[in-house]
């Protein structure tokens, strides 16, 4: 098979290619391939066990994908150019860096404050300079509304405040890439919309996102393209009103019966 | 009785000079037995099997060995090897030696317990290495353990009573000392009994402050 | 080391076993009373008891050692090394059984009492009857996890002259100018009593679930 080098198209933030993962002999992602272009947002759908939590660990090497490619913004992932030798811990911290990630259950720093939680990873892994970073996480934090919760510590903030950090975390880091892994999942109902709404200002402001969900709702009226997973393949992509109003598979028939309807 | 209270009393810059020496011995040991510790607690949380498997086998084996005879091995046993250490390095050698290995085992059952989660974030976003211990896993670790961390503090400073054995100038020295002198081991005693106990109540005030702190960040 | 040395090296650990043992002797039973006091809330003996077990968890075995051995005599009681031993080390682990009877008392259900009470039954017998049954068994991992901690402060014992290991692996080493195989076979033996001690407990944890205090 010949390397690709980087992507043709050069609005491609994200290029995954035949990503395959097992978890000894159970097979996780089955050849994924999969695109995010610059400002565009990306659902990735599916019924749990599909393998999209799997697939966005393993865009930033939290799990060793056993084939295929990554590339972000041309540039490899997790394996040096020309796809023999990994990278090593160091030049894999740095590309990780490139990617934000907001986690299903907020990952906060419990022994740091709201602030600091922020500014944690710009000083200490991007060596950027402290005022600087200070007053951008000031300004992420005007923006998802928790300027008055700067220097309170994670375990004092509701579900859907701690995500709201999780959220002004990754963006602090400049990234070129926003990962998703079910970001309202571990919320009480009544605190979705709050991280719904900063999501979808992200989106509609030009974010790169790539969302492993199930608020079909967001889905529906932010994403620029939908992704649906089973069994660890991609079984239909394609626009969200085309998907929701149009499914050309019977499986994706089947998922909306029992997501969109219940 | 008051008359032996008195005699204490006009020695008590004794006291102080033997209660300084215990205060010193106990907050550089336990200061470096944290620091060591720590670096031994990472090779008991290793990927590797075997690492663990060794420093876990050291770790518990020195913890079967009581503190005086650790003491009279860095005193009497390290000449033999050709290093010969004063008694107060040597007592400072012991605690040590001694209280890395407790302190690694405090860090190791607390580090078991500390979510994947923030370690698992930092990954994420760029840590490794050196930093990612200094940054997340040890102030987490430290915060949490602080209540094991003063158990031991207090029984360091009860250690280093030990040391009077080979002639540190230690708080029971000092009141050793005087009672030796003046013949009033009630006094000397009981005086040195109560200096431990404020001691022992100053660290667990800080353990509690220390544990405010930690509440707000779990 | 010859083999003579070595026979006084057991025999030191014979002296440290029997006073221990001794020490254990007195320890458990006082910790128990200390610790019934403190649960019923006796009047004026609780407090006492609290200032009491503070007091000696923050005292070093060795200073307490020599406070009984030279302050006891003063008072006209003669008092030799061992029974100074055996003082310090049961006053001393009586103060730590105290906090680990009173926390497997705390355990106990109110339940469990109320219907006991219901059946008429006095305290005495309430105690004989229906606690301690249960309550033995739910503190023996923790004191026995607080024997081990007492061989390990023993050799406190040394300081007023008694020839346990620590003291007859010092007298070798000063008859032969060679301190340190002494020195290592008395680690060795404290390696062995000690590992025995702790597989005692871990017996016992199997036996009777976890321990009941936190030691």
């Amino acid at each position: 098979m010949v390397e690709h080098v980087g992507s043709t198209n050069p609005e491609c933030v994200l290029d995954i290619r035949g990503l395959t993962k097992s978890f000894g002999t159970n097979v996780v992602l089955d050849g994924v391939s999969l695109t995010v272009e610059r400002g565009k947002t990306v659902c990735l759908l599916g019924p749990s066990g599909s393998g999209k939590s799997t697939l966005l660990r393993c865009v930033n090497f939290l799990e060793k994908p056993d084939q295929g490619s990554i590339y972000l913004s041309g540039r490899r992932i997790g394996m040096r150019e020309g796809g023999v030798i990994p990278m090593s811990t160091s030049e894999l911290a740095q590309a990780r860096a490139r990617i934000g990630m907001v986690f299903q259950h907020f990952n906060l720093w419990p022994h740091l404050t709201v602030l600091q939680n922020l500014i944690e990873a710009p000083i200490h892994v991007q060596r950027r300079s402290r005022d600087e970073v200070v007053a951008e996480a000031e300004m992420l934090l005007e923006r998802v509304g928790l300027t008055d919760k700067k220097d309170v510590f994670p375990n004092r903030l509701s579900g859907g405040q701690k995500q709201r950090v999780g959220i002004a975390r990754a963006l602090a880091m400049k990234p070129e890439l926003l990962l998703f892994d079910e970001p309202t999942s571990a919320l009480d109902p009544e605190l979705v919309g709050e991280v719904v709404a900063v999501m979808k200002t992200l989106a509609e402001g030009g974010s790169t996102m790539l969302v492993v969900t199930h608020e079909m709702g967001f889905a529906r009226e932010t994403a620029n393209e939908v992704v649906l997973m089973d069994g660890g393949r991609v079984v239909e992509k394609g626009q969200p009103s085309e998907f929701f109003t149009n499914p050309k598979t019977d499986r994706a028939r089947q998922f909306l019966q029992r997501y969109v309807s219940a | 009785m008051t008359r032996d209270f008195g005699v204490v009393w006009e020695h008590a810059d004794r006291l102080v000079e033997g209660l300084l020496n215990t205060i010193i011995l106990t907050l550089v040991g336990a200061s470096l037995a944290l620091l060591i510790g720590s670096l031994v607690a990472i090779l008991l949380m290793s990927s590797s099997r075997p690492v663990r498997l060794i420093s876990q086998g050291i770790v518990d084996l020195m913890r079967c060995i009581p503190f005086l005879m650790l003491a009279y091995l860095a005193y009497y046993g390290l000449p033999s090897l050709g290093l010969n250490l004063d008694n107060w390095t040597a007592g400072l050698f012991a605690i040590v030696v001694y209280n890395t290995a407790y302190m690694a085992e405090i860090m190791r059952s607390i580090w078991i317990g500390l979510g994947r989660e923030s370690i698992e974030a930092a990954t994420a976003f760029g840590f490794r290495g050196p930093r990612l211990y200094t940054r997340i896993i040890f102030p987490q670790i430290f915060l949490a353990a602080s209540p094991m961390i003063g158990n031991q503090l207090i029984q360091i400073i009860k250690d280093t009573a030990f040391l009077t054995i080979i002639a540190v100038p230690e708080l029971t020295h000092a009141a050793s000392s005087i009672q030796s002198q003046y013949f009033v081991p009630f006094a000397a005693f009981i005086a040195a009994v109560l200096i431990y106990w404020a001691l022992c109540m100053l660290v667990e005030a800080g353990v509690f402050v220390v544990e405010r702190l930690a509440e707000v960040r779990r | 080391m010859t083999t003579a040395a070595f026979l006084s090296l057991l025999q030191g650990a014979g002296v440290t076993l029997v006073l221990s043992g001794a020490g254990i002797a007195l320890g458990v039973p006082l910790g128990l009373l200390l610790g019934l006091i403190r649960w019923g809330r006796v009047p004026v003996l609780s407090p006492i008891v609290m200032v009491y077990v503070s007091l000696l968890r923050s005292t070093p075995a060795v200073t307490l050692c020599l406070l009984i051995f030279f302050a006891i005599p003063t008072m006209g009681i003669d008092i030799g090394p061992w029974t100074a031993s055996v003082l310090t080390l049961g006053l001393n682990t009586a103060a730590f059984n105290c906090e680990i009877w009173r926390s497997g008392l705390n355990n106990f259900s109110p339940d469990q009492l109320e219907a006991a009470r219901s059946f008429g039954m006095t305290p005495a017998l309430r105690f004989r009857r229906i606690i301690f049954p249960q309550l033995w068994r739910a503190c023996l991992p923790g004191l026995v996890n607080e024997m081990t901690l007492l061989i390990k402060s023993s050799p406190a014992i040394a300081v007023v002259g008694v020839v346990e290991i620590t003291r007859a692996a010092t007298r070798i080493g000063a008859q032969t100018y060679d301190p340190l195989p002494p020195m290592l076979v008395a680690t060795g033996i404290y390696i062995v009593l000690i590992v025995v001690f702790v597989g005692l407990q871990r017996l016992t944890e199997r036996l009777y679930g976890q321990a009941g205090a936190a030691a």
